[in-house]
């Protein structure tokens, strides 16, 4: 193959994967932001996603039930879970949110165990996009294609969201000083079940979307936290934008490490984690140091 | 301390009156007890959350495998060995850690812990993949001592190792260096400006705590007789932090109970239901929520009440 078509193809193969690490990534980098927990159900929510996902096109025949559902009910869980026992622990320091969320990554994946089994299930991918395409006479899935469209779509939604509407300014707002929101008469703990019932959502969006390509299975929660806390780290934790970047710069490193160092591919994204790290220890667009 | 005598007269005691099954599981609580004592001094003293801890274990256990596997160096050699060439490396891995704080500084742990076990997937020749290194002996020796060929007297060998290892925690805490370490868990900024260097505090604090965690990783191998890549694995480390937490952080003793304590409820609960992780992680959040002490700090309550 000519290297042009290659690096294209290449390219757009990473743009798809760099657009499910944004939708891992970007949730719980927010969370993050006004909460100042980490997470470490994220990548069990994800999971959760993939598997409601399956559900929705085993009974309804519709891939798009599920990308309506998944987000829906990984929401609903996240906000019960942040006003049940969450909220109580904000007076405590940060390891508290940290253990309490890896208990919940335990229960929870218990449940999904018991609900669905300990096979991997197979997502048919939606008729509209199973097809392939050729570009420059090579063969492409459509399904990565529509991916990564949906990547592009999804950021630029949720920029719209925090910038236009009246939550994202709260939320941008609280990010900033939650205090001072408090104060000027808005319940922050409203905004913070929002955010993060918002980040557990937009992590269930990438499962749903992520499992026609790589089946729902009970593995898919511990790589995917993995990949959010890395994608979180390198673009600098609080930092959509930072997110977005990162998931790109991960995607490139994972898709050309995988074909050039292919025996190197699963180092080579924690090697530029410690590189960011050591250079700017609060991440690419991090505000802290 | 009356009762901790009693407790280690009881685990002196121990092989004369348990059956064999019950001694493999207190071996391996003991194990796991110093891993997570170990742990206890950057978490309970320091507040440096790590969640890369199983990175100390993988690496004693690997180190000390491949010495019993490759070279003529008697049991007890090879475990010191590792413990001390686990202690070096977290020297480098501290250096590079503690340029980051709080949440950042967890993270990177675990960055280091997944860098190991993805080099542990790879490096076949050292490390056996993921099939893993098995049929470690329990070599005999030095000076021609065959007792920790058998469980008993390995038995033995780890109960002096965590007896040691928990005199000399105590001892450091105990001294000027622990006082500093509890400044750097209280305040930071402000032990930084009564003079102490807090990084290398903090470096030290790290290689003493992998260099613990090692010994224990380094008698795992030779306990199961196999090391394979689950004991790099992330879900472990979170593990031996709940360990930490549930028996109670910054008490040495405590997450040793916790360590035993974990294994006896997975043994339980597995022997009556599949989903012991549903059980073990509410119980886990329960502790979190209700119980911030930890069980250590439940039993000194009660003590206390009681005088």
């Amino acid at each position: 193959m000519d290297l042009l078509p290659f690096l294209l193809t290449q390219s757009l193969n990473a743009l798809s994967q760099a657009a499910l690490l944004f939708f891992l990534g970007v949730g719980l980098t927010l969370i993050f932001g006004i909460m100042r927990i980490v997470n470490f159900a994220h990548g069990t929510f994800y999971m959760l996603g993939a598997f409601v996902g399956y559900s929705a096109v085993r009974f309804t025949g519709s891939f798009w039930v599920g990308l309506v559902l998944g987000p829906l009910v990984a929401g609903g869980i996240g906000v019960a879970f942040e006003t049940g026992l969450l909220r109580r622990l904000y007076k405590r320091d940060e390891s508290a949110f940290l253990m309490v969320t890896f208990g919940l990554t335990l229960v929870l994946g218990e449940v999904i165990r018991l609900v669905w089994g300990v096979e991997a299930l197979q997502v048919p991918t939606p008729e509209t996009f199973a097809g392939i395409v050729f570009l420059f006479d090579e063969p492409f899935p459509v399904y990565r294609l529509f991916l990564a469209a949906a990547g592009v779509v999804v950021a630029i939604a949720i920029w719209q969201f925090l910038e236009r509407t009246r939550l994202g300014l709260l939320i941008r707002a609280t990010s900033q000083n939650a205090e001072m929101v408090h104060a000027l008469g808005v319940d922050v703990k409203l905004v913070r079940s929002a955010i993060f019932g918002i980040g557990c959502g937009l992590a269930a969006l990438g499962g749903v979307l992520a499992a026609p390509l790589v089946t729902a299975s009970l593995g898919m929660a511990a790589n995917a936290i993995i990949d959010a806390f890395v994608i979180v780290i390198i673009g600098g934790m609080g930092s959509f934008l930072g997110s977005l970047l990162a998931a790109v710069l991960v995607a490139f490193v994972q898709v050309f490490g995988a074909y050039y160092f292919p025996d190197f591919a699963l180092a080579a994204m924690y090697l530029l984690m410690l590189l960011v790290l050591v250079i700017r220890p609060g991440g690419l667009l991090g505000k802290e140091a | 301390m009356p009762l901790f005598a009693l407790a280690t007269a009881a685990l002196v005691a121990a092989p004369l009156m348990l059956p064999m099954f019950a001694m493999t599981l207190l071996t391996e609580a003991l194990i796991l007890g110093l891993l997570a004592m170990s742990l206890d001094l950057m978490v309970g003293y320091t507040r440096l959350i790590s969640f890369g801890h199983a990175a100390a274990y993988g690496l004693g256990a690997y180190t000390c495998g491949n010495l019993l596997l490759h070279t003529t160096l008697p049991l007890p050699f090879a475990v010191l060995a590792a413990s001390l060439l686990t202690g070096v490396v977290a020297i480098g891995v501290a250096w590079v850690c503690t340029m980051a704080k709080g949440v950042s500084f967890s993270m990177l742990t675990l960055a280091f812990a997944q860098l190991l076990y993805a080099v542990a997937f790879k490096w076949t020749s050292v490390t056996g993949a993921s099939d893993g290194l098995a049929g470690i002996p329990r070599r005999a020796g030095p000076f021609g001592i065959t007792v920790f060929e058998g469980k008993t007297g390995f038995y033995y060998l780890v109960l002096a190792c965590l007896l040691g290892s928990f005199l000399f925690c105590r001892a450091l805490v105990n001294a000027p260096f622990g006082a500093v370490l509890r400044g750097i868990r209280e305040n930071e900024a402000k032990t930084l400006s009564l003079g102490y260097n807090t990084r290398l505090y903090k470096i030290a604090v790290v290689a003493l705590s992998f260099a613990l965690g090692g010994l224990a990783g380094a008698l795992y191998a030779p306990f199961a007789g196999f090391a394979n890549t689950e004991l790099l694995f992330w879900l472990f480390s979170g593990q031996v932090l709940i360990m930490v937490i549930v028996g109670g952080q910054g008490t040495l003793l405590g997450p040793i109970l916790g360590a035993a304590f974990f294994m006896l409820l997975e043994h339980v609960l597995s022997a009556y239901t599949e989903s012991w992780a549903l059980v073990f992680g509410l119980i886990f959040i329960g502790f979190v929520m209700f119980v911030p002490q930890g069980i250590w700090g439940l039993v000194t309550r009660t003590r206390r009440a009681r005088a």
